[in-house]
Order: structure tokens, then sequence, then C-alpha cells
């Protein structure tokens, strides 16, 4: 019995690391769903190509100094987010600004069209063998009461959490957070009102996008093993980004991390001690999602919307 | 005089398109010795149109959004499999049923969709066709799990429908049958009540239109469009494993109804016929010329083609071709007199 806790404390905590990287991913869509209604369905690949992006800085920075350390991969991350911030940039360019009067629709469609388009090209242009990243942590691990944590996972979660708080002191207590928060409600009145719109969504892109190469980087030395299909990842942040209300920073957040434990226990000692847990695991966070959504249709924290007729 | 029900759709050349329809392969096969693959590939755009037919009443028509139509293919493939070959029910029986099978789990879908709307129905049938896909693999006593399962040929009223020859002018007489089904459909009381859903949901309501029962209806029909294709799917392909219903082929089928241009049968139709063609004899022809300068995975170039060509459309050209279609014909009907306006 008592091993069957440590087990699952143990699972939580790694399923918790885990819904961290779904709450940094969901923490993308909110943000850009909360300026512009406008769902990214490209997260999860913007995610990888910062993956992909800072591995290489990691690469080339190394083969200049000759060694791998902590210098190298803190210039590395800072290359990747001045990278992040050029891409959001033109992300907004080819994306928002030409569908700006479009139904939100189409906007989705081209983000998912955006999503193929950047996996094809990473692959294109990184070839087809999965990379071995590396990690800034190495293997180095902390042990609290039998339950063990890599720092690595520590990092993710308290990454997660720092970067959901100042988003939310963001969008609550500056101007441009509330700028943006009054775009996203009605971006005639906003712009009528003095607010750059054009100004706000580029600025929100480039969020989006930071917090996008800030997950892959921290989650591509988890996954071992680097390749394309780290995009898909970001489908499975979906339930998260609802189960908590779509443009819910917290719930963001909060869904993540419920879902990341969920999965995480239900695929470890459960799976062990029900058979039919194991045959249903990688789409539990599915079926959480559809029930959650027939008895709350605006997810945990989300809040039901006036129609205007 | 009173107008038919008819009178303002030109309808002379319908018997035209369906004699070039049904004369088509006999010219791919005086053409080309490898006109088996074309008839192929012809095949499956004639299966998808059935489908996408379906899902363009739902979406274009109806305005709710489906990422779930490759689980819903997938039902219809396996459920007809399955009663073919393990049940022993008759082929003939199976194309009846089991479209109507389907049409009850689009049903199920359906109740949900009654409460969440945009995004979050996007998501709830995305997450259907995760959960049909696993619940294949989970049935693998009856479906084969991950392994695929083998189907057999159709047979019709004692004649074997065997080679792609046979399979053409099977598929497609169903396919005419579906376009002319949709056409009917939203000519109807039926596709007036899903287009005033569409527009409005309060105003149609204050008209005295039951928003849930007609949005359960338009599931049911694409359900059983859906059904009726993945019934001609897996019996044509002879095998199908829960590779060929990828999450990607639901997007596919979107791309397919907006590039063909969203809310008109036809343009549904059409741009599932230009997706599929492209897919499977121009890209391929380009990316062999290209494999010589850089060295690639076959579908990487593939996909970067298709989502480039969707991103235009939807940047350029949100009316799809059928829009440009509709616009060549205003351009021509006034042509000497066309005002600038029109043509941008």
């Amino acid at each position: 019995m008592n091993e069957l806790i440590t087990g699952l404390l143990q699972e939580s905590i790694s399923g918790i690391a885990l819904g961290s990287i779904y709450a940094l991913i969901a923490l993308g869509f909110t943000l850009i769903y909360k300026a512009s209604e406008v769902v990214n369905f490209a997260q999860g690949e913007v995610m990888m190509v910062g993956a992909y992006v800072n591995f290489f800085f990691v690469s080339y920075f190394s083969a200049m100094v000759g060694e791998i350390n902590g210098w190298v991969f803190l210039l590395a991350f800072l290359g990747s987010i001045i990278f992040a911030v050029i891409f959001g940039i033109i992300l907004d360019f080819i994306i928002n600004r030409p569908l700006k009067d479009e139904p939100v629709f189409s906007i989705v469609m081209a983000t998912i069209s955006l999503a193929i388009i950047l996996r094809a090209l990473t692959a294109l242009i990184a070839g087809p063998i999965s990379l071995v990243p590396q990690s800034p942590f190495g293997g180095r691990i902390m042990e609290v009461g039998g339950v063990v944590v890599s720092y690595l996972d520590l990092s993710i979660i308290l990454s997660a959490v720092v970067l959901m708080g100042i988003f939310f002191i963001f969008f609550n207590k500056t101007r441009w957070g509330i700028a943006m928060k009054a775009t996203s409600e009605d971006s005639e009145a906003a712009q009528l009102m003095g607010i750059p719109v054009k100004k706000v969504y580029m600025i929100v892109w480039v969020f989006a996008a930071i917090v996008g190469v800030v997950s892959g980087i921290l989650l591509a030395p988890r996954m071992s093993l680097l390749d394309t299909s780290m995009g898909f990842l970001g489908l499975k942040a979906f339930p998260a980004a609802i189960l908590g209300g779509f443009g819910s920073i917290p719930g963001a957040v909060v869904g993540g991390i419920i879902l990341g434990v969920i999965e995480t226990v239900s695929m470890g000692t459960l799976s062990f001690h029900f058979s039919w847990i194991k045959e249903i695991n990688d789409i539990i966070v599915w079926i959480v999602l559809i029930v959650v959504l027939m008895v709350r249709p605006d997810g945990l924290f989300g809040k039901a919307k006036v129609k205007r007729v | 005089m009173i107008k038919g029900r008819y009178a303002d759709e030109n309808l002379k050349w319908i018997p035209l398109i369906i004699m070039a329809v049904f004369a088509l392969p006999f010219l791919i096969k005086s053409a080309t010795f490898s006109y088996k693959y074309y008839l192929y590939v012809i095949n499956m755009a004639g299966i998808y149109i059935i489908l996408t037919v379906g899902l363009d009443l739902l979406s274009g028509f109806t305005g709710l959004i489906s990422l779930g139509h490759a689980g819903f293919l997938a039902i219809g493939a396996y459920t007809s499999a399955i009663l073919v070959d393990q049940v022993g029910l008759p082929f003939e029986l199976s194309l009846i049923i089991t479209p109507v099978i389907v049409g009850f789990f689009g049903l199920i879908i359906g109740f949900p969709a009654l409460r969440i709307e945009g995004m979050y129905l996007a998501l709830t049938t995305m997450g259907f066709g995760f959960i049909v896909k696993r619940m294949i693999i989970a049935l693998r006593d009856w479906t084969g799990g991950s392994g695929g399962l083998q189907v057999s040929n159709a047979t019709l009223l004692g004649m074997d429908v065997k080679s792609d020859w046979d399979n053409y002018f099977f598929i497609f007489t169903f396919t005419i049958l579906a376009v002319a089904a949709g056409r009917r459909i939203i000519h109807s009381k039926l596709g007036r009540a899903f287009m005033a859903i569409r527009d409005s949901e309060h105003a149609a309501e204050a008209s005295g239109v039951n928003i849930a029962k007609y949005k359960l209806i338009a599931f049911f029909i694409s359900g059983i469009f859906a059904g009726l294709a993945g019934v001609l799917f897996a019996h044509t392909n002879n095998f199908i494993s829960t590779d060929h219903f990828d999450i990607l082929l639901s997007i596919y089928f979107y791309v397919m109804v907006l590039v063909g241009g969203m809310g008109s049968i036809y343009g549904a139709a059409l741009g599932t016929l230009f997706i599929v063609l492209m897919e499977n004899l121009f890209i391929p022809l380009f990316e062999d010329s290209l494999s010589q300068f850089i060295a690639t995975e076959a579908g990487d170039l593939q996909a970067l083609i298709f989502g480039l060509i969707m991103l235009l459309f939807i940047i350029f050209q949100p009316l799809g071709l059928y829009g440009m279609w509709l616009k060549m014909r205003i351009y021509w009907k006034v042509f000497p007199f066309n005002p600038r306006k029109r043509f941008t």
C-alpha cells in the first residue's frame, strides 16, 4: 500500500512537470485568444521550432567555445528569445494582418496550414534525423522523502508558474495589458479610444512566440529525442486550455497541470493495477475534456459569454 | 407561369456532366497504359467527395465545425467490414445499414454540439476522432487492432466488384447520387433551416426554426454521407487500418471543402477533386524533379506545398474555387460593361 502511495506521489510530481509543459503551450493559446479570439493551432509547432533553434544555437556556441557550459546555454537561450521576437512579428504579418477582417474561423484554418508548413519546413531544413538535445542541468536530481525530482522538472514547473504570474499581472495591472483586454472585447471601440490595435496584436503574437519557444527549450531535453513530431504535443495542450476555460490565464495553468497529472498517473501505477486503463490512457485527456464540456460548456474558469444579437 | 422547382437552375449541363463522368475511364484507358493508377486515385476522390459533401452540409451550410470526420469514415469502414465479413450480412444490406449506424454516431456527437460552439466544438469533435481511433485498437478482437483488417470485395446482386475499373463505375454512381442528394437537401425546407441557423441562430429561433432539432439532423445527415463513404472505402481498398484515419485526414477534408468553397455542394466536390489529384498526381511529379537537388523525405515537400496552397487560398481566395468560377461567370455575363469593382 505504502509502495502504491509513493508511486502515485512520484507520478504526480512528474505529472505536474508534464502538465506545466501543457500549461505553457496553453498559455500561448490563451494569450492570442485573449486579444483576438483566434485559436492558434500552430502553437505546438512554434514550440518545436523553438526547440530546434535552441539546439542549433547550443551546438553553434559550444563548437565556438569548445566545451558545453552554463554560459553556452544562457547565450543560446538569449539567442532563442531574440529569434522568438522576430518569429512572432513575422507570424503577425503573414497570418494576422491579411486576415484581420475575415471570419475568425478562416484565421484558425490559416494557423492550421501554418502548422503544416512549419512542420514540413523544419523537416526539410533539419533533415529527417532525430537530434539529441542537451540539458543544462545534466541528470541532476533531488530526493525528498523517497520521491525523486529532477532539476529539469523543477525548472519547468517554476517557469510555468513564473510566466503565469507575469502574464496575470501584465493583463490586470499594466496599461498595455488593459489595452489588450479592451481590444479583445471590441477592437473597433478600442481603436476609437486610441488604442493602437495593430501594435497590440503584434505584441500578443510576439508574447505567444516567446512562450512557445521557452516551452520548446524546456521540453526538448525531457523528450530525450527531438524530431518534428514534437509539434503534435500542441494538440494535447488544447484540452488543457479548454478545461481551464479559453482565455483565462490561471485556468490554462491549472487545466494543464490537472491533465498532466491525470495522464501520468493513469499511464503509470493505475495501468499496472487496472488493465482496462492501459487501453485508453492516451485518450483519457479527451474523455475528461468531453465530460467537462458537457457539464460546464465554458470550462472550469471561463465565463459564459452573453451574445449580442 | 408558375416556376418549377428547378426553374432557377441551369439543368441542361447535368446529363452532359454525368456522361462525361462515365466516359472518363475509357478516355484515360485509351490515353495511357498506367490507367489503373489514375483510376485508383480518381476513385479515392470519388469516395472523399461523398464525405466532403456531407461535411459541407454540416459546416458550410449549418455552420457547425467538425474536425472528427475521419472518425466517422473509420466507423463506417470498420462497421461495414465487420458486418459483411464477420456477421455475414450481404453487402447490399450493409450498404444501407452502415450509413444509418454512422448517422447515429453523428447524433451522439450532435448532443454536446447543442451546448457548445465554435472552437470548443472543433476540439470536441477532434477528441472524438482520437477516441474512435483508440477504440478501434482496443476492440482488437473484431477490428484486428493496429495491424489492420482485410476486407472482402463488394458484391452487388451477385456481381463481384473487384478491379479499379469496376470500382470506378460503382463509386461514381454513388458520388453522383450524393452530390444530387446534397443539392436537393439545400434547396428544401431542411436546407433553408440549416442556412438560417448558420446566418444567425437567434434570428432563426425567432422565426420558428427548432435549432436543436435541425442541428441534430445536420449531424445525422453528415454521418450518413460519411458512413456511405466509409463503406465504399473499406470494400474498394480491401484493407483498412487505423493509419488511414488520422487526425490529419480530418483536417484535409476541411481543406478540401475550404479550397472548393464553403457553402456550395459543387464547390466541395471540386475542391476534393483538386486536392486529391494535386496530392497524388502533380506533387509527386514535381517532387521527383526536385529531389535531384535537395534530399527530402517523401511526405515533407508534399506537406509544405499543401500547407502553402491552403494558406494562399485562405488569404487571397476565401470563397474557394467555386467562388472563382462565380466571379468569372459574372465577369463574362456583363462582359463589355463590367465595373472594375466587381472583379476585385
